[in-house]
C-alpha cells in the first residue's frame, strides 16, 4: 500500500490552519468559562468559579427567554422556508421560458451580507420615510412602528428571513427533486394513484436524505442569527427580538462578562449539537417507516 | 378537449403570476434601497415615493471619494479574493488526499470543524482578539488589524464547507484515472495537478466563488479583528447605522457598492453558484 | 468553453488583487514634513526631536462626531507638518470604539496611543489603572512641557478626569450640555400664542415645569394634526433597543425630578427604596411616567430614535420642542444642508420640579446632563511621550476657537470670549452663553466605575417600559431590584 505519508502531508495545512484559529479559541473559550471575569467587576482579573457559571446560567430567566425566542423563530421561520420552498421547487422543476431569469432574480438575496439584509430592510420600515409603514397606515390603517410593537418586530424577522433563506431551500429541494428517477414515479401514477399520494408516499420519503440536510442546515442558522436582526432591530424592542446570539454579544462586548458569556456561548452550542442529532435522528426514523 | 385547455391556460397564469409576484417581492428591498440612495438627506422625510425623480450623486461620490471608504473597499476585496484562492487550494489537497487515502481519525475532524459552524460567534470575538495579540506576535507586528489575520480566519468557515463541496466530486473521480497515469511513469503531484484537478475544475471554481462570497460578506469578525489598516466594507456599513444614523442615503449608497459584487458575480455564473449551493446537499 | 472562460475570469481577479494588495502594502510615504524656514525650529519640533518622535505614528480611537473629526482632519495634519509625528485617528461607532479601547488597555496590547474617554467612562478606566497621570508625566519631562500648554486654562470640566489627588488623566477635547431645544417660530406665532392662551390659560413660553412642557406637547400635537402638517409637540430619545433610551431618562428627565446619580444610593451601593436607594422612588416613577406618556406626543420614530435620529427629526422640523444635545444644536441652527429649521432654535434650561433648581445651584443635585470627552493615554501605549506632544497640542489655546465653530464644544474659558464663537453664539439663541452661565447647574454621570454593567442591565427594563410591555411603575420595581443584584454581583455593597 502506498505510505499515508503523503496523505497526512496533503492535509497537513488544512489542520494546522484550523487547529490555530479554530480550536485554540474554543480551548480558550471553554477555558474562561470556569472562571469570573469581568472587565469592570471590583476584583480586577480572574478568578475561578469552578462550574458557577453554568449554575447561574440555569436559572437566569433572561438567559431562557433568549433561548425560548430563539427556538421559536427557528422553528417558525425554517418551517415556513420549507413549505414555500417546497412549493416553489416544484413549480421550476420542469423547463418553462422564462424559468432562468426567474431564478436568477429570486436567488438575490442569497448572496447578499447579511448585514446588508439587515439594513435593507430597515430602511423599508423606518416609521417616516419607510414604505411599509406608510403604505400599511395610508392603504389599511395599520400603526406599523417596530421600535414599539414586540410582536410586529418579531413578525417583521421572520418575514426578513423568509426572503433572505427561501432561496436556499428552494434550490436545494429542486436539486433533489430533479434528481429523482422518474420510474417509480409514473408507475403509481399508471397504477392510479392521485397527485397527493404520489406526493406523500413516494415524492417526500424519497427526498428524505436532501431534507434532512436542508433542515439542519437551516436550523443552524437560524439559531446563530446576529447580524440582519441587529441591524434591523437592535434586538429590540426591549428584548422581544434578541435572539442568542445577540445576547451572547450583549453580555460579552458592552458587558464585558467574558467568563459568563463563554460559558454561556458553550451551553448553547451544546444545545444546537443535540438539537439537531436529535431532529436528524426523528426524521430519519421517520424517513426509514415510510419505506 | 376545451375543459382541459382552459386548465391548461390556467396553470399557466398561476405560474406566471407566482413568478412574477415573486420575483417583485424579491426586488422590492433592493429596490428600495437604491431609492434611498439616489435622495438627498433632505427629501428623505417628504412622502416616500417609489419613484427616482432625481439621483442624489454625492451619496455615493461622497464615501467613494473617502480615502478611508476606498481603503475599506480594497481590503475587502483583497481578503475575499486572497481567503477563496487559499481555501480552493487547500480543499483541493485536502479532499485529494481524504479521498485517495484512507486516514484515521479525520472524519472526526470534520465532524468537530461542522460543529465550530454551529457555535454562536460573538463568544470567540474576545479569545480571537487575545490570541492574534498576544500569540501571534514577532516582535512589534501582531496579526491583529491585517490582511492575513481575517484571511487565515475565514477558513475556519470557509474549508469545512469546502471540503464537504468538493469531496462528492472527487470522489466521482475513479481512481482508475490515477492509476493510468502511474503506469505511465507521472508521479503523485502530476496525478493531482495534471489529471485530477482539470476534471474537478468546475467544482473549484464553485469553491472560489461561495467562498469569496462568504468572505466578503463577513461582519462580526471584520468589525471586532481590525481597526484602520485591514478594516472592510462591511463593517463600514454597520458603522453608518449607529453613528449618522440620520444620513441613510448615504448608508443606502454604501450598502448597494457592498452588495454589488455578489450581484455581479451571480448574473454571470448563476448556474454555477445554484450548483454549487446546492451540490453538497444533494450528494451526500 | 465556459469553463475556460470562468478560468479566465478568476484569474483576472486573482491578478487584480494581489496588484491591489501590493498598493496597500506599500505606504504612500508620509509627506516629508517642510523643514522650519528662516534658522529657528519650532518649539514642538525640537521637543520631538529630542524625544527621538520624528517620523513615529501614533493611533487613536475616537466617536466619529463633528469635534472628533476636526481632531482627526485638521489638527493632526497640522501637527504632523509641524513635529513630523503621524496622527492616525480612527473615528467609528460609539460602541465599537469602546469595545476596541477596553479591549486593548485590558489586554495591554498597546494598539492604541490615546483614546477617547467619554466623562461617564473615566471613573472605570480610573479604577482599573488604564490610565496615564498626565500631571505627573508632564512633571517628569519638563523639556517636553510646552509654553502654550497650561492646565488651568481648561474650564471646571477637567475636574472630571482627575483622581483624588487632583492629578489630570484626560486632556478635554469636547463639552456641551443636553439642553432645551424649541421652535422660535412657532413659539413667537401671535395666533398660536392666542390659541394656547385661551385653551390653557396662560402665555406660552419655553417650559419652565413639567406640567408646562406637557400642556405644550399636547398643544402642538394637536395643532399638528388639525393642520395636516408632520409636527408634533415633543422629542423622545426613546429607542427600545440602544441604551440611549436609559441615558436620557436618567441623565436628563430623572434628575429634573430630583432623581440624582440613577436613584443609586452611594453610600452602601443600594438602589432599591427599601435598602436605602432611589431608583424606584415615588419621584422616579413619576418621572418615568411622564417620560414614557410623552411618546404620544412624540413623532412615530422615537421608539427608534437614539441622539442622532431626535437630532434629526428636530432637525427636520418635526418636533416643536425637545432635549437635544449641545454638539447637534449648532448645525441645527445654521446649517441648511441638513437642517430645515435653521435661524428658528431656541435655547433654554430644561423644566424641573420644585426644588431641584434649588439643589443644582446649591450642588447638592442638578438639573441636567453635561456630556464630553477627553484623550486618554493608556498605561499600554508604546509611545507615550510622542503622544504626549499631541495631547498638549489639541490642549493648547490657539486651536480651540477654530474647533469650537467646527464641533460645537468648548473646553477652555477663553473660548466663549473668542469672537469667532461669539458669532455662532448669536446664530444659535446664545447657547455658548447659556452653557458658560449655568452650566455649573447641569452635572456629567455620577462617578460609577461599574457604569457600562449598570447600564445593561437597567435598560431592558426601560425598553419595556417604552414599547408598553410593562409599566412604568414596575419597570422601575424591577430594575432596582435587577441593580441591587448586580451591584452585588460585581463586589459593591453586600
Amino acid at each position: 500500500m502506498r505510505s499515508n505519508r503523503m496523505g497526512w502531508g496533503l492535509l497537513t495545512p488544512t489542520l494546522v490552519i484550523l487547529a490555530l484559529v479554530g480550536f485554540l479559541p474554543f480551548i480558550y473559550v471553554l477555558y474562561v468559562g470556569f472562571f469570573n471575569w469581568n472587565a469592570f467587576s471590583n476584583q480586577l482579573g480572574m478568578q475561578w468559579a469552578g462550574v458557577n457559571n453554568y449554575r447561574r446560567l440555569v436559572f437566569d430567566g433572561d438567559f431562557l427567554d433568549s433561548l425560548w425566542r430563539t427556538g421559536l423563530f427557528a422553528f417558525v421561520s425554517v418551517g415556513a422556508e420549507l413549505a414555500l420552498g417546497f412549493l416553489l421547487a416544484q413549480t421550476l422543476v420542469k423547463s418553462f421560458p422564462g424559468r432562468t431569469i426567474f431564478r436568477t432574480i429570486y436567488v438575490l438575496p442569497l448572496v447578499m451580507a447579511p448585514i446588508a439584509v439587515g439594513a435593507t430592510w430597515r430602511l423599508l420600515t423606518i416609521p417616516g420615510f419607510g414604505p411599509i409603514p406608510y403604505y400599511l397606515d395610508k392603504w389599511f390603517g395599520i400603526d406599523f412602528r417596530l421600535a414599539t410593537y414586540a410582536d410586529q418586530a418579531f413578525a417583521t424577522v421572520i418575514l426578513m428571513d423568509i426572503w433572505h433563506w427561501t432561496p436556499f431551500v428552494t434550490l436545494t429541494l429542486l436539486a433533489g427533486l430533479t434528481a429523482l428517477p422518474k420510474e417509480p414515479l409514473e408507475q403509481a401514477q399508471v397504477d392510479g394513484a392521485n397527485r397527493w399520494q404520489v406526493f406523500r408516499h413516494l415524492t417526500i420519503p424519497m427526498m428524505m436524505p436532501v431534507l434532512l440536510t436542508v433542515i439542519f442546515i437551516r436550523l443552524m442558522d437560524a439559531l446563530r442569527i446576529v447580524d440582519e436582526v441587529f441591524m434591523l432591530t437592535s434586538g429590540g424592542p426591549g428584548t422581544a427580538t434578541q435572539f442568542i446570539g445577540i445576547h451572547i454579544y450583549r453580555v460579552v462586548v458592552p458587558k464585558t462578562d467574558f467568563g459568563y458569556g463563554s460559558a454561556m456561548s458553550l451551553l448553547v452550542l451544546y444545545f444546537t449539537i443535540v438539537l439537531c442529532w436529535l431532529l436528524f435522528i426523528a426524521l430519519s426514523q421517520v424517513g426509514k417507516q415510510r419505506e | 378537449m376545451k375543459t382541459s385547455s382552459f386548465r391548461k391556460v390556467l396553470g399557466w397564469i398561476g405560474l406566471y403570476g407566482l413568478w412574477i409576484f415573486m420575483s417583485l417581492v424579491t426586488i422590492l428591498p433592493i429596490y428600495w434601497m437604491i431609492v434611498v440612495s439616489a435622495r438627498s438627506r433632505v427629501e428623505l422625510f417628504d412622502r416616500p415615493t417609489l419613484l427616482i425623480k432625481s439621483f442624489y450623486a454625492p451619496n455615493y461620490i461622497g464615501p467613494l471619494t473617502d480615502p478611508v471608504f476606498q481603503r475599506y473597499l480594497v481590503n475587502s476585496i483583497v481578503i475575499a479574493t486572497s481567503n477563496a484562492l487559499l481555501v480552493t487550494i487547500l480543499a483541493l489537497l485536502a479532499t485529494y488526499a481524504l479521498s485517495r487515502w484512507r486516514l484515521p481519525g479525520s472524519e472526526n475532524i470534520f465532524f468537530w470543524t461542522i460543529t465550530q459552524r454551529m457555535a454562536p460567534p460573538a463568544a470567540f470575538v474576545l479569545p480571537l482578539f487575545l490570541i492574534f495579540t498576544r500569540i501571534f506576535k514577532i516582535g512589534n507586528w501582531t496579526m491583529f488589524d491585517t490582511h492575513i489575520g481575517l484571511i487565515l480566519l475565514y477558513c475556519v468557515f470557509n474549508l469545512p464547507f469546502a471540503v464537504w463541496l468538493m469531496k462528492g466530486i472527487m470522489d466521482g473521480i475513479p481512481i482508475e484515472l490515477d492509476e493510468a497515469a502511474f503506469v505511465d511513469g507521472a508521479t503523485r503531484w502530476t496525478v493531482l495537478i495534471r489529471v485530477v484537478a482539470p476534471l474537478v475544475a468546475p467544482g473549484l471554481a464553485i469553491t472560489f466563488i461561495l467562498s469569496w462570497i462568504f468572505a466578503w460578506n463577513e461582519y462580526l469578525f471584520a468589525a471586532n479583528l481590525t481597526s484602520v489598516e485591514a478594516r472592510t466594507i462591511t463593517t463600514g456599513l454597520a458603522e453608518f447605522v449607529s453613528v449618522t444614523g440620520t444620513n441613510w442615503g448615504e448608508m443606502a449608497a454604501v450598502a448597494t457598492v457592498a452588495i454589488l459584487p455578489a450581484l455581479i458575480f451571480l448574473v454571470f455564473v448563476q448556474r454555477y453558484i445554484v450548483t454549487g449551493l446546492t451540490f453538497g446537499a444533494v450528494k451526500e | 468553453m465556459l469553463q475556460r472562460k470562468m478560468v479566465v475570469l478568476i484569474g483576472i481577479m486573482v491578478l487584480f488583487s494581489m496588484i491591489l494588495s501590493a498598493c496597500t502594502t506599500v505606504a504612500p510615504a508620509a509627506p516629508a514634513a517642510p523643514a522650519a524656514e528662516g534658522g529657528e525650529a519650532s518649539w514642538w519640533r525640537t521637543a520631538a526631536q529630542s524625544a527621538n518622535c520624528e517620523g513615529v505614528t501614533i493611533r487613536g480611537v475616537s466617536e466619529s462626531t463633528p469635534p472628533s473629526n476636526f481632531a482627526k482632519e485638521v489638527l493632526g495634519p497640522a501637527f504632523e507638518a509641524e513635529t513630523g509625528i503621524k496622527v492616525e485617528l480612527e473615528t467609528t461607532s460609539w460602541d465599537q470604539m469602546y469595545s476596541k479601547a477596553i479591549n486593548d488597555m485590558q489586554a495591554n496590547t498597546g494598539i492604541y496611543d490615546f483614546v477617547y474617554i467619554e466623562q461617564d467612562i473615566i471613573y472605570s478606566y480610573l479604577a482599573n489603572n488604564y490610565l496615564t497621570n498626565m500631571t505627573k508625566l508632564i512633571a517628569d519631562n519638563p523639556n517636553l512641557a510646552s509654553p502654550d500648554f497650561d492646565l488651568s486654562k481648561f474650564t471646571s470640566f477637567i475636574d472630571n478626569f482627575k483622581d483624588a489627588n487632583g492629578d489630570v488623566f484626560g486632556i478635554p477635547m469636547e463639552a456641551f450640555i443636553k439642553v432645551y431645544l424649541y421652535r422660535m417660530d412657532l413659539f413667537n406665532d401671535p395666533a398660536i400664542q392666542e390659541a394656547f392662551k385661551a385653551q390653557y390659560g396662560y402665555d406660552l413660553a419655553p417650559a419652565t415645569t413639567h406640567q408646562q412642557y406637557q400642556d405644550i406637547a399636547d398643544f402642538f400635537t394637536q395643532y399638528g394634526a388639525d393642520n395636516g402638517l408632520e409636527l408634533w409637540g415633543t422629542t423622545v430619545q426613546g429607542n427600545t433597543g440602544h441604551s440611549s433610551s436609559f441615558y436620557e431618562f436618567f441623565e436628563t428627565i430623572a434628575p429634573s425630578f430630583g432623581v440624582y446619580n440613577w436613584g443609586i444610593n452611594m453610600d452602601n451601593w443600594k438602589a432599591t427604596v427599601e435598602n436605602g436607594g432611589e431608583m424606584n422612588s415615588d419621584k422616579a416613577k413619576e418621572a418615568l411616567a411622564f417620560w414614557v406618556g410623552l411618546l404620544a406626543d412624540a413623532p412615530p420614530e422615537a421608539t427608534a430614535s437614539t441622539w442622532d435620529e431626535v437630532a434629526a427629526s428636530f432637525a427636520a422640523g418635526r418636533a416643536a420642542q425637545g432635549w437635544v444635545y449641545g454638539e447637534n444644536a449648532a448645525w441645527i441652527a445654521t446649517n441648511p444642508e441638513k437642517s430645515k429649521v435653521v435661524g428658528n432654535v431656541g435655547v433654554a434650561l430644561p423644566p424641573v420640579s420644585d426644588g431641584v433648581m434649588a439643589d443644582a445651584e446649591s450642588g447638592a443635585g442638578y438639573i441636567g446632563y453635561y456630556d464630553g470627552g477627553a484623550f486618554g493615554l493608556p498605561v499600554s501605549s508604546k509611545n507615550p511621550l510622542c503622544t504626549l506632544l499631541w495631547m498638549q497640542y489639541i490642549g493648547q489655546e490657539s486651536v480651540q476657537a477654530d474647533w469650537a465653530v467646527a464641533g460645537s464644544r468648548i473646553v477652555m474659558e477663553s473660548t466663549y470670549d473668542d469672537p469667532k464663537v461669539q458669532e455662532v453664539n448669536a446664530k444659535t439663541d446664545n447657547y455658548y452663553t447659556l452653557m458658560r452661565e449655568e452650566g455649573p447647574l447641569f452635572r456629567g454621570a455620577p462617578p460609577f466605575p461599574f457604569h457600562a454593567a449598570m447600564v445593561n442591565t437597567v435598560q431592558p427594563f426601560i425598553w419595556k417600559a417604552l414599547s408598553g410591555e410593562i409599566t412604568p411603575e414596575d419597570a422601575l420595581d424591577q430594575a432596582a431590584a435587577a441593580a441591587d443584584a448586580e451591584l452585588v454581583n460585581l463586589g459593591y455593597g453586600q
